[in-house]
This record gives structure tokens, C-alpha cells and sequence, in this order.
């Protein structure tokens, strides 16, 4: 290999620009970091094309009921799809822990969290790319069954728009909850694990048992609110509140009924409240770089 | 130039370093040695702001390294191998880390080519080499040209070519005035390239001086070795003249307050035949063991009932 010493001539070259690190150079740096791994590509990837598939598959089979509306089939692709946002951000999150890169970046950057809040802003932007393709392979996967059935797609009737746009943010939203859960537990697995968990498991089982609870057990109640939303339950109030069913709540268009003994909340509210998880979990991590050491 | 003052850095019960007081200067290479577990990596983490002390402070070019405005201009910092994220490639991997500074492609591309990484700069640092990572981080050290270095065991997992290419190198840049601190548990290595060693085990200082000081400290160091037919007169003959004598296997003496001439004459005078005289110089690994003897943390099986 080819052996060269270091020349004052270079050296002085680079003193020219001798400042230190700006939040503006920390995002070039961890744009760089995050698209120089293959891993966000293959996820992104993988994410539009299971919800292009799924959505397909989907209003495929619901094209023959009577009263088929593409628009319903919309987001059914994100069921499935909204792992990959999960995933994405769990790597991004937790890589450099896992990997040691840490140190690296930490000596570079000694106050440690702008590298958290550049690092957080990078997965929103690549998770913004992905939410729109995502989207968009939604809306192609469901073209098929409504061309089928003569239903012209509107994308701009109506709630449309704002799915879209909730669809969207849903992607975002998730990447970053799996980033921040990433960056606090930082091993890959548990990360992974406890994202899944809170963000698939726990909403079915908090369903399941908001409908259990609010079964009209007294008759007397259940005339008394007729047909309107019934009384709001333990476990709809935590499904509500949880980072998943929030997560959830965005893509159901503002006019459907919410889930049983669930509070009503709006595209809007869901997502709010899944920003405050984010906020609320970076906020602990960024305390626990501040105050901690990095080994 | 690199001050660590009185350094303590406990985790819980255990102490990693205990009261570590000691300067590296610009100009000179600056050997930290100790045996594995000593502390030296745990004093590195601290003085490039990873770890708080316990007690005590470092500093680095005088402030405090959290303090410094531009890092990775005032200090190279190589710590182990795995400070790189496997999947990136050696270019990604550094020209993340110059856009942190706003250092530009070429300087990076400069720093492959002085590193040699050239060949392998579009592949994933995973799938380096021990030594390929450890010039991957020598050229992340080298980055911001900085007037302080701080290597790692830079030396561990080289092969004889880069060996050589790192003692140079440190040699180099010392020479340009830069301050270069550079760990080992490896005495001879440092033996060849350092200045001056700091040695420290279970996290005390046990010394700081110069290679010279250090070898001048070995027990053997000022003896003379004589290997003769007939030891046994020999050696009263020498005790009579007031040296020490140590006989050893093989017909040889090891032999203290006396000089090779002196030795010379009192064969003759005793009629013994000399077969081989000479001086005993110590070596710095052998002055290395005898100041870690006590401190080594960890031992191979055989000898742990052996433990001085």
C-alpha cells in the first residue's frame, strides 16, 4: 500500500476553515449517515410495494360488494405497511448505539443532543418521501378495483385530501416513534419489539377490550344513549391516548364513529397525540445525553 | 497538548482510574501503556468528553473538551474499531464526519490517499480487516488536521508494513509539533516511536519519564553477565570485593557493583576460565513487566496462584 506523510501544504489548506460544527452541517452529516446505509432503501422499498400489494388485494376483494367504495380501501394497505416506517425508524434510531458509531459521532459533536434533534428532523424528511410514495401506491393499488366497477377515484372530493394527507403524516409519525424508541432503548431488538407491540398489538387488545367493557351491561343505560357513541371506557380512553391508537386514529377519516368507549377524536387529535409520545420520549433521551455518559 | 489532573473515574464500586495525573506536550509522542483493564481507554473516553470524571479534570489545548469549538479540528481522536457504523463505506463514513465541520470532499479524498485506504474506500467497513479498520480510523484522526491526536491501540491488528507506516506516521506528526498521545499494551511497540511513556495499571500511575528513565529502572539494567567454567569460586571471589551476585543456570553469574573490567580482572586473579562477559541492558518490556507485575488485572490461568 502506498505510504504518504502528512504536507504542510494540505494542512494549511484545511486550517482555512476552521469552525466547528452548525445544526445546518449536523443534517448534511446525518443525511449522509442515514441514505449511506442500504437498510432505509430496502425498507422504503419493501413499505410501498406491500401497500400497493395489500391495498390491490384489498379493494380487489371488497370490488364485488354492492356497495364498494374505493375510497374505503384507501389506507387498508397501511395495516400492514406501517411496519416499515416502524422499522425504519428503530434502525435509524438505535444503529448507532448498537454499532459503536456513537462514539464517533458524540466526539465530533460533544453537546451530543443537536446530533438527536438533526437526526430526528433527517428520518422526518426520508419518512416524508417514503409517506408520499406510500400513498401514492395506495391510491394505484385501488385504481384496478374502481376502474372495474366504473367508480371514477376523486382524489379530491370530499375527505379524500385529507386521508391522503393523513396517510401520509401516519408514515412520518410512525418512523418517528420508532426512532425515538430506538434512540432510548438503544439495542435493535427490544426497540423493535416494544414498537410492534405498542403499535400493533396493544391497540387489537385494547379494542377487544373497549368493546368488552362497554357492552350494555345495563339495559337502561344503553336506551338512554340510543345510537350515539356509548360511554367512554378505561380501555378506550388508554387506546385513545396510546402512541398506536393514535397512530391509528390518523387515517380514519374525521366522520367515522369512533371505536367503542373511545373518545371521538379527529385525524388531527391522533396525530397530535402521537407527536407528544415522540416529543415526550426524545425529550427523556435528549435529558439522558445530556446528563449521561456514552459507553 | 493534553492534561489529565487527578483523574478519578469510578462505575459503581469498581475504579477504573484512580487519581491520574500526567501532561502529554506538543511535539513529542506520548506513549499510554498499561496492561489490558488498566484504564487507558476509559481516560481516553473521558478526556474527549464520552465519560465525565468522577473527580478530576483533563483538558485538552487548555479547555475543557466539551468546550472546544471546533473538535475535530483540535483533536484527532481514534478510539476502538468499532466507532463505525458497519453497513457505511469508508468514503460515507468520513465525509460524514467532515460535514459536520463543513470540511470539504477533497480533504477527505486527501486523507484516503494518505491512509492507503484508496482501494477499498467504496466498501462497507464491515467487511474490513482488523488493520483496514484501524486506518480507517487514523484517517478519521487525521481529518481535521488537528494539532492534538489521540490513538487508541492504533497499532493492534496491523500487519508488519502497517506498523511501520504508523510509527512514522506518529513520528511525522509529532515532528510538525503535534501533540500525539498513543496507547499500547504492547511495550515494544511504543518502545520504538514514543517520546515518553506513561504507564499506568489498575488506573494509578506507576510511571512518566522518558523510554531512557524507564529502561535505566529494569533490574537487569547495569549488570554484567559472565559465564565461566568454574562459577563458584568466581563468584566468592567477587562477593569478597563487595558486589552482588546472582548465580544463574549454566555456569552464569549475574553480578551487581561491579564493572565489566572489574569482573575481567577478578576471573584472572582467580584463575577461572571466562567464556562469555558482558553488560546487561534492560529492556523497556522488561521494566514494563516488573512496574505492571502487581497491577495486571487479569492472568493467564496457569500462573494466577503465582500472583505477586
Amino acid at each position: 500500500m502506498s505510504v504518504t506523510s502528512t504536507t504542510p501544504g494540505t494542512a494549511r489548506a484545511a486550517a482555512a476553515t476552521r469552525s466547528g460544527p452548525t445544526f445546518v452541517r449536523l443534517l448534511a452529516a446525518e443525511w449522509t449517515k442515514l441514505t449511506s446505509l442500504r437498510s432505509p432503501w430496502w425498507v422504503a422499498g419493501v413499505t410501498v410495494a406491500v401497500a400497493a400489494a395489500i391495498t390491490y388485494l384489498s379493494a380487489q376483494a371488497s370490488s364485488g360488494d354492492p356497495g364498494f367504495q374505493p375510497f374505503d380501501s384507501l389506507s387498508s394497505g397501511l395495516v400492514l405497511a406501517q411496519v416499515g416506517p416502524l422499522v425504519l425508524g428503530v434502525l435509524a434510531g438505535a444503529g448507532e448505539y448498537r454499532t459503536g458509531a456513537f462514539r464517533t459521532t458524540f466526539t465530533l459533536v460533544p453537546r451530543r443532543w443537536p446530533v438527536l434533534a438533526a437526526q430526528t428532523l433527517v428520518v422526518a424528511a426520508f419518512a416524508l418521501g417514503l409517506g408520499v410514495l406510500a400513498t401514492v401506491a395506495c391510491v394505484l393499488g385501488v385504481l384496478p378495483a374502481a376502474a372495474s366497477r366504473d367508480i371514477p377515484l376523486d382524489l379530491t372530493a370530499g375527505e379524500t385530501p385529507a386521508v391522503l394527507l393523513a396517510m401520509t403524516l401516519f408514515v412520518v409519525g410512525l418512523a418517528l416513534l420508532g426512532f425515538a424508541l430506538g434512540v432510548i432503548l438503544r439495542r435493535t431488538v427490544p426497540a423493535m419489539v416494544t414498537a410492534l407491540v405498542v403499535v400493533l398489538l396493544l391497540p387489537v387488545m385494547l379494542t377487544l377490550a373497549g368493546e368488552m367493557a362497554s357492552e350494555p351491561a345495563d339495559p337502561a343505560s344503553f336506551s338512554s344513549t340510543g345510537e350515539g357513541p356509548g360511554p367512554i371506557t378505561v380501555p378506550g380512553m388508554l387506546l385513545t391516548f396510546s402512541p398506536g391508537g393514535a397512530a391509528q386514529e390518523m387515517t380514519v377519516p374525521a366522520s367515522y364513529q369512533p371505536v367503542a368507549g373511545s373518545p371521538d377524536m379527529s385525524p388531527l387529535g391522533g396525530g397530535l397525540v402521537l407527536g407528544g409520545w415522540v416529543l415526550v420520549l426524545l425529550a427523556a433521551t435528549g435529558v439522558r445525553l445530556r446528563t449521561r455518559d456514552v459507553r | 497538548m493534553i492534561e489529565v489532573e487527578a483523574l478519578t473515574k469510578r462505575y459503581g464500586s469498581t475504579t477504573a482510574v484512580d487519581g491520574l495525573t500526567f501532561t502529554a506536550r506538543p511535539g513529542t509522542v506520548t506513549g499510554f501503556l498499561g496492561p489490558n483493564g488498566a484504564g487507558k481507554s476509559t481516560t481516553m473516553r473521558v478526556v474527549v468528553g464520552l465519560e465525565r470524571p468522577t473527580s478530576g479534570s483533563t483538558k485538552v489545548a487548555g479547555q475543557r473538551y466539551a468546550d472546544l469549538p471546533a473538535p475535530l479540528h483540535a483533536v484527532g481522536v481514534m478510539l476502538d474499531a468499532r466507532s463505525v457504523h458497519p453497513g457505511r463505506t469508508a468514503y460515507k463514513h468520513l465525509l460524514a464526519m467532515a460535514q459536520t465541520h463543513g470540511i470539504g470532499k477533497a480533504r477527505v479524498r486527501e486523507v484516503i490517499a494518505q491512509t492507503g485506504l484508496e482501494s477499498v474506500a467504496t466498501r462497507r467497513a464491515g467487511t474490513f480487516s482488523l488493520g483496514m479498520g484501524q486506518r480507517l480510523g487514523i484517517a478519521g484522526a487525521l481529518l481535521g488536521d488537528p494539532a492534538t491526536l489521540i490513538l487508541d491501540e492504533p497499532v493492534n491488528g496491523l500487519d508488519p508494513d502497517g506498523v511501520l507506516w504508523i510509527r512514522r506516521l506518529v513520528r511525522d506528526l509529532a515532528a510538525e509539533g503535534r501533540t500525539v498521545l498513543l496507547s499500547s499494551h504492547l511495550m515494544h511497540e511504543l518502545a520504538l516511536c514514543a517520546d515518553r511513556v506513561v504507564i499506568i495499571g489498575r488506573g494509578r500511575l506507576l510511571a512518566d519519564a522518558t523510554v531512557h528513565e524507564i529502561v535505566a529502572r529494569s533490574e537487569r539494567a547495569g549488570a554484567v553477565r559472565v559465564r565461566t567454567t568454574d562459577p563458584e569460586p568466581l563468584a566468592r571471589e567477587l562477593i569478597a570485593t563487595g558486589a552482588q551476585v546472582a548465580p544463574q543456570e549454566g555456569g552464569v553469574l549475574q553480578v551487581r557493583g561491579a564493572s565489566v573490567d572489574d569482573v575481567g580482572t577478578v576471573a584472572r586473579r582467580c584463575g577461572v576460565t571466562v567464556l562469555e562477559l558482558s553488560a546487561e541492558s534492560g529492556t523497556l518490556e522488561e521494566a514494563y513487566l516488573q512496574l505492571t507485575g502487581d497491577a495486571v488485572e487479569y492472568r493467564a490461568a496457569g500462573t494466577q496462584g503465582g500472583a505477586r
